[in-house]
């Protein structure tokens, strides 16, 4: 008796017709919610860490103000005076009006320089900041 | 005669299309930034050139003092960072009811040689003891938290607790 072998005749094989399709799909996804690194850091810092933290809803409108370790202050691509934030903040405003400050600064700085840096921001109309921390597990 | 020549299909290759749309991809991929903007939030005080002295009744102030020493105060007396949300939210809560000029200000107040991050774990206190009294006063009232509540609901529960913190000046010390 001779048994016969099954084989199925269809071709197996896994179709990818349509895997560029399924790629650009990926590929639109990560064009629309990237926003691409717009600036180099020149201070070195590290955040302090919190429990009652926010996410910031809009990117678009953050502006960022760096102070590092050894006091030095960065807004936007280069590192500034203390008075100049007050100018280079106002034109921003005029921008974009209810433009969010985030404050990244040093866990270790000391609270003179913050307060100055803030009473620089309310001479300038920016009163919504946000002092960026990390999250405390 | 003329014949007629039929013209072979034409067609582009499309097997190099997917290894383009991969590069594509990781290019994106590579070049996304994923970190989330995370911190606490404040509003500053609009700057004032003359400020008028409002009297504010003891009782509707919590006084925070944090000074260089890493020492933080409140009402004058020294407390432990962790025991500032237990002080806090009980005030908090006994002026739920109350009108909105009666609610609790939070003043906090710093030196200039304050360290900064103690500075933030103190305003993180605050900020978690409206944040938990508002969590718990959602619970209560509307059955779920408040970040899970539609935004009439919310701003009824923002009425009822404002977080309102004022930022002291440091006083400035003479060298």
């Amino acid at each position: 008796m001779q048994f016969e072998k099954r084989r199925a005749n269809t071709k197996q094989e896994i179709p990818t017709a349509s895997m560029p399709d399924i790629v650009f799909m990926l590929l639109l996804f990560f064009m629309v919610t990237t926003t691409l690194r717009e600036v180099d850091v020149l201070v070195d810092f590290k955040l302090p860490e919190a429990q009652a933290i926010e996410k910031i809803e809009n990117k678009r409108l953050v502006s960022y103000v760096w102070v590092g370790s050894t006091g030095r202050i960065q807004v936007n691509d280069s590192i500034v005076k203390l008075e100049e934030i007050q100018d280079i903040m106002y034109k921003k405003r005029q921008e974009l009006p209810n433009v969010i400050i985030s404050m990244r600064v040093d866990r270790n700085q000391e609270m003179g320089l913050v307060t100055d840096i803030q009473q620089e921001l309310r001479k300038a109309y920016c009163l919504r900041i946000n002092y960026s921390t990390n999250i405390k597990i | 005669m003329i014949k007629k020549r039929k013209i072979k299909e034409a067609s582009i290759p499309t097997a190099s299309m997917a290894d383009i749309a991969f590069l594509l991809l990781l290019f994106f991929l590579v070049a996304t930034v994923i970190d989330v903007d995370t911190g606490i939030g404040l509003a500053l005080p609009e700057p004032i050139e003359e400020t008028d002295i409002v009297p504010v009744s003891r009782e509707r102030m919590a006084a925070l003092l944090v000074n260089e020493n890493g020492d933080v105060l409140l009402d004058g007396a020294p407390i432990s960072i962790f025991q500032i949300k237990n002080q806090l939210k009980p005030r908090i809560i006994s002026k739920i009811e109350l009108p909105a000029n009666k609610k609790l200000i939070v003043s906090l107040k710093t030196d200039r040689k304050t360290n900064y991050n103690l500075y933030i774990q103190t305003l993180d206190q605050v900020k978690l003891s409206y944040f938990e009294t508002r969590d718990e006063y959602s619970n209560s009232n509307f059955g779920r938290k408040y970040n899970d509540l539609d935004e009439e609901s919310q701003k009824k529960v923002q009425d009822k607790i404002p977080i309102i913190i004022s930022l002291a000046e440091p006083e400035s010390i003479k060298k």
